[in-house]
């Protein structure tokens, strides 16, 4: 019956026959859309045109035609630009309606001069008609707001004519109205109201605060999750760039129109520098389009670490504005770049079993903290005696007024040959160091130069009984290389006998600290991927995280499970880290997540998996289930985040 | 045949008087087996091509084409109250929305800033419509005709052929939102048409929801908040309906959880709000809320009855008397409302995670009335700045 209209309004073959066709061979639904667009468009201009004629009140009041502009005088003018289209004035309504009520009847014949003018007198009558018979209401209530008016307009006769216009379409709308009831007829809304329950006002429910002062820049934005993640930060009134790789109409199609688009691709610094200009937050949600190693590096590692560089480089460059008081500048807490800058740092030796009487037939220990003639602090030397360690300690000197409560962690700058050392922290009263409580964590290197990142969570007292790490309270450093145990099988007489240590220190620097994340990757949990692909797939996208953990930014790492294109927020998530996961998730959750994330200080510096619930079997669960169902306000990501490890 | 006779021949009536007795006639003498001879044997040639095409059309499209995504959907009537905030709540819910929009001299910018897309078309003139439904899974209707334009041609023809050219092309499911009580006030004409589509959606063999609503609280906002807060009057009437708002983005939120629910489908759902309120006690609890006294004018519900009589007898007047309908069910002493636990049940939803009107406007006078004070205090400082 539908293409049965189509049929008697069009010509066999117009608009609905194109649209089948274009139903039928779609090869894509994307693809559809501009086929679709086009015979719709194209019914739009003729359509446009006649719809001006017998347009409502909207187009009526903020665009009065010439009749309207005529006979209207004031009505249509003042209070028509004034309230814009929600507050409709009663009156042209009317005659706008009477007028269309007419145009229906001779529908489709020409407008012309002659019938406009026509319509002009049909007005007035109607006008007069209407004054008429509400006339007494409309004086009622002109009599109530007519003081201040009598001052105003009591000189021109015309300025009250208008006046009183104005008063009596008031009276009328109000008086009209109440004849409805707001389910039938509630658009008139005035857009300033508008203005607080929609677009980023208080009222509306996914409104963020601070929202509107937050660039959130979206890489691969019209990748799957990257489509809903710009549609949800639009929703909640971000400004919102798009990093694509092309300029095209469908791609422009496909996102907002305030969304600020670069143009470049990830795998090329320069674009991506200035993509990241301006920005306080990313989402990186691009991914390779095909497996191919080439591919999968560009944009899954390479792309990864350009961005991350670059925004850190951003970062940088306006903590150099502010000549390293800004907070993102890391504090310098030891650098070593001259033979004097070793100063204050002591060599230490020791055992863990002081009294056996064996570490004395041991070979020995042996140890020096140097500076070479390469320009490099090196800390070097042997501990063969069983039990033994050698350490470096210093007592922090931090720049006045800096504490290191403001910090999230060390950041070592390291070179070697690859041993793992202990980082001790000795905290409590300066005066009285036997009342200072130890704490450690372990951090290792790689052969070659690295930079490792020790965040204060990861240290754990010395003595179990003591509270956990208090950053303020800090007062020394120590860096202490202690051999593993050797197992007998172990050949241990290879060229790198675990033994013997090289440790090159560049600097040791303190991380700040940020409540928020700066950086969400969306990477891969691994499963869903064809499993002779998953290997390079997953090594690309691992070696991208680690340039993004090293990065030093305030990182979130999502790894969803195989994604699903389905609506979002319908079944409950399971947030999990290691590898366990194994169901679907629908690409509308993971960009809730990411969303989520932006704000939330629990999702900082954290990587892990997400999936939908599955349904355990007895005895196997393994999972820390944090179920949402979606309803108004719902923060399911603090709680379910918050027990999950950081910087893993 | 009768039925059919009076749909084609209503463009004609349009403007006539008479047309509301037809319709009414029509409307009520409705059954079942004259709407599917419609659908299925098209009495005429050149309907009978078209028709058969898109019927066919549909299995093979299924098996060759890529199917259509359970994700996209269109939405009617996008840019009015309730559309724009089934809009917002589809795309943060992963949607690919689609919004049919009648071309307009001021387009819908704000639907495209959202994310959605926009499509030209007009429910008054069927030919736009086919196009717009390509690739579309869902249809959600909240499209409503403005108040100032005759009912009929998008409230009852716009919507017989949107929902005939829906089940040709083969959409998956059709939401359709309706008036609560529509049944039983085959007088006022919006209701009667909303209660004939809903027959007619029923009979169309679609997948289908219905929604009956109550009322929305973001009309009170216009009507009764915003007179207060500039000191206005506020023009009540003393009609002991009660009416439960409701939250639009709730119902919206709602619809879509119904949408998925299998439970739900072929099913007339109402959503009323958790309380219903008479005209009387909204307006005081704004003065309480805006901590001002309101300037009420009360309109006994028998003037607006009165005026309605009046203006029916004049031609160019219809449309003002169809406005003034429902003073016929004001004064009829109805309390829109129904208890929602069952659908609570159903939905699976939380009746706490409910907006009540108390909540909703209190809400509303805090932010206004902060951002107020911000004016002013912006304004004395530039005072002193000058």
């Amino acid at each position: 019956m539908a293409a049965a209209i189509v049929a008697a309004r069009a010509p066999p073959g117009g608009g609905g026959a194109a649209a089948v066709i274009a139903y039928h061979h779609c090869a894509s639904p994307s693809r559809a859309l501009p086929l679709a667009a086009g015979p719709s468009a194209g019914g739009g201009v003729v359509v446009g045109r006649r719809y001006h004629h017998h347009g409502g009140a909207c187009c009526f009041a903020a665009k009065p035609t010439q009749v309207a502009a005529e006979v209207d005088q004031g009505g249509a003018a003042e209070p028509g630009v004034a309230s814009a289209n929600a507050a409709v004035e009663a009156k042209p309504r009317k005659k706008a309606r009477s007028r269309r009520g007419r145009k229906g009847k001779r529908s489709s014949s020409s407008e012309t001069r002659t019938t406009a003018v026509l319509e002009e007198e049909e007005e007035v009558e109607v006008k007069e008609k209407k004054t008429e018979e509400d006339g007494e209401e409309g004086k009622r209530k002109e009599k109530a707001a007519g003081l201040d008016l009598d001052e105003v307009m009591a000189v021109s006769p015309v300025g009250l004519g208008r006046r009183s216009r104005q008063i009596f379409d008031e009276v009328w709308r109000k008086f009209s109205r109440l004849g409805q009831m707001s389910s039938a007829s509630s658009t008139a809304l005035a857009e300033e109201e508008q203005a607080v329950l929609i677009r980023g006002g208080p009222m509306c429910e996914f409104t963020v605060p601070g929202a509107q002062d937050t660039t959130v820049l979206v890489v691969g934005a019209t990748s799957r999750i990257g489509r809903i993640v710009v549609r949800k930060l639009m929703l909640r009134g971000y400004n919102v760039k798009a990093l694509v790789r092309r300029n095209d109409a469908e791609v422009i199609d496909m996102l907002p129109r305030s969304v600020d688009i670069v143009v470049g691709d990830v795998g090329d610094p320069s674009t991506v520098k200035s993509a990241v200009s301006g920005c306080s937050k990313i989402i990186y949600c691009a991914t390779a389009r095909s497996t191919i190693t080439g591919d999968l590096n560009r944009v899954d590692n390479q792309g990864v670490r350009n961005v991350s560089k670059a925004f850190q480089d951003y970062y940088n460059e306006l903590a150099q504005l502010r000549a390293g008081k800004s907070s993102k500048s890391k504090l310098l807490i030891a650098k070593f770049k001259s033979p004097k800058s070793l100063n204050g740092w002591e060599v230490d030796q020791g055992s863990y079993f002081p009294n056996t009487f064996a570490s004395r037939f041991d070979e020995g220990i042996d140890a020096s903290f140097d500076f070479s003639e390469a320009g490099q602090a090196v800390l070097s030397g042997f501990v063969f005696t069983r039990g033994g360690y050698v350490e470096i300690s210093k007592r922090l000197s931090l720049p006045l007024g800096s504490t290191l409560d403001r910090y999230d962690g060390l950041l070592f700058s390291v070179g070697g040959n690859g041993r793992s050392y202990v980082v001790i922290l000795e905290t409590g009263p300066l005066a009285d160091t036997s009342q200072s409580k130890k704490y450690f964590a372990r951090m290792t290197t790689k052969v070659g130069f690295c930079r490792v990142r020790v965040p204060f969570s990861a240290f754990r007292p010395v003595n179990p009984q003591d509270p956990p790490l208090d950053p303020f309270l800090v007062h020394t450093l120590t860096i202490r290389f202690e051999p593993k145990r050797q197992r007998p099988g172990d050949g241990s007489q290879s060229a790198t006998d675990p033994r013997n240590f090289e440790l090159i220190l560049e600097y040791i620097k303190a991380l700040p600290t940020g409540q928020e994340t700066d950086f969400i990757l969306v990477s891969c949990s691994g499963s869903g991927i064809e499993p002779n692909r998953r290997e390079q797939v997953l090594k690309a996208k691992k070696a991208g995280e680690d340039a993004l953990r090293r990065s030093g930014l305030g990182y979130t790492i999502v790894r969803p499970g195989p994604l699903q294109e389905e609506p979002g927020g319908q079944r409950a998530l399971i947030f999990d880290q290691g590898n366990r996961i194994s169901q679907g998730i629908s690409c509308a959750d993971v960009a809730d997540i990411c969303v989520k994330a932006l704000h939330d200080s629990t999702a900082r510096n954290k990587s892990f998996d997400v999936c939908y619930e599955y349904v355990a079997e007895q005895g196997n669960e393994l999972y820390e289930l944090v179920a949402h169902l979606p309803d108004k306000a719902n923060n399911y990501l603090t709680p379910a985040l918050s027990v999950l490890e950081k910087n893993t | 045949m009768a039925s059919s006779t009076s749909l084609a021949a209503l463009p004609s009536q349009l403007a006539s008087p008479a047309r509301r007795a037809a319709l009414s006639r029509s409307a009520t003498a409705r059954p079942r087996h004259h709407h599917h001879p419609l659908l299925r044997e098209p009495p005429k040639g050149c309907r009978l091509v078209v028709t058969c095409n898109a019927q066919t059309a549909v299995p093979t499209s299924i098996a060759q084409g890529t199917p259509v995504r359970p994700t996209s959907i269109l939405v009617v009537g996008a840019t009015g109250t309730l559309g724009r905030q089934v809009v917002r709540r589809a795309l943060d819910e992963g949607y690919d929305v689609r919004c049919l929009v009648r071309p307009r001299p001021a387009p819908a910018d704000f639907l495209r800033d959202w994310g959605a897309t926009v499509v030209n078309a007009d429910l008054s003139k069927p030919e736009t419509i086919p196009a717009t439904l390509v690739g579309i899974h869902t249809v959600i209707d909240c499209a409503t005709g403005r108040p100032e334009e005759p009912i009929r041609t998008v409230d009852w023809e716009g919507k017989v052929a949107l929902i005939q050219c829906a089940k040709a092309m083969g959409i998956q499911k059709y939401v359709f939102y309706s008036i609560h009580n529509c049944d039983k006030h085959p007088e006022v004409p919006l209701m009667e048409i909303k209660h004939c589509t809903e027959k007619f959606i029923q009979d169309a063999g679609l997948d289908y929801l219905i929604i009956r609503l109550c009322g929305f609280m973001q009309g009170l906002i216009g009507q009764y908040a915003v007179p207060i807060l500039e000191e206005k009057s506020v023009w009540g009437t003393d009609a002991p309906t009660r009416i439960a708002y409701m939250d639009t983005q709730d119902v919206a939120r709602l619809t879509f959880i119904a949408m998925r629910n299998e439970k739900a489908s072929k099913k007339l759902l109402t959503f009323a709000g958790p309380r219903a309120w008479t005209t009387q006690e909204v307006i005081t609890l704004c003065e309480r809320l805006a901590g001002q006294d309101a300037n009420v004018t009360t309109v006994p519900v028998a003037v607006l009855r009165f005026t309605r009589q009046l203006t029916r007898f004049f031609q160019w007047t219809n449309d003002v008397a169809d406005r003034l309908a429902f003073s016929e069910v004001l004064s009829s002493d109805t309390i829109f409302s129904v208890p929602m636990n069952d659908t609570y049940q159903l939905l699976g939803v939380d009746s706490k995670d409910i907006l009540t009107l108390e909540k909703y406007l209190q809400d509303y006078f805090t932010n206004i009335l902060k951002k107020l004070k911000d004016l002013k205090a912006q304004s004395k400082q530039t005072d002193i700045f000058f």
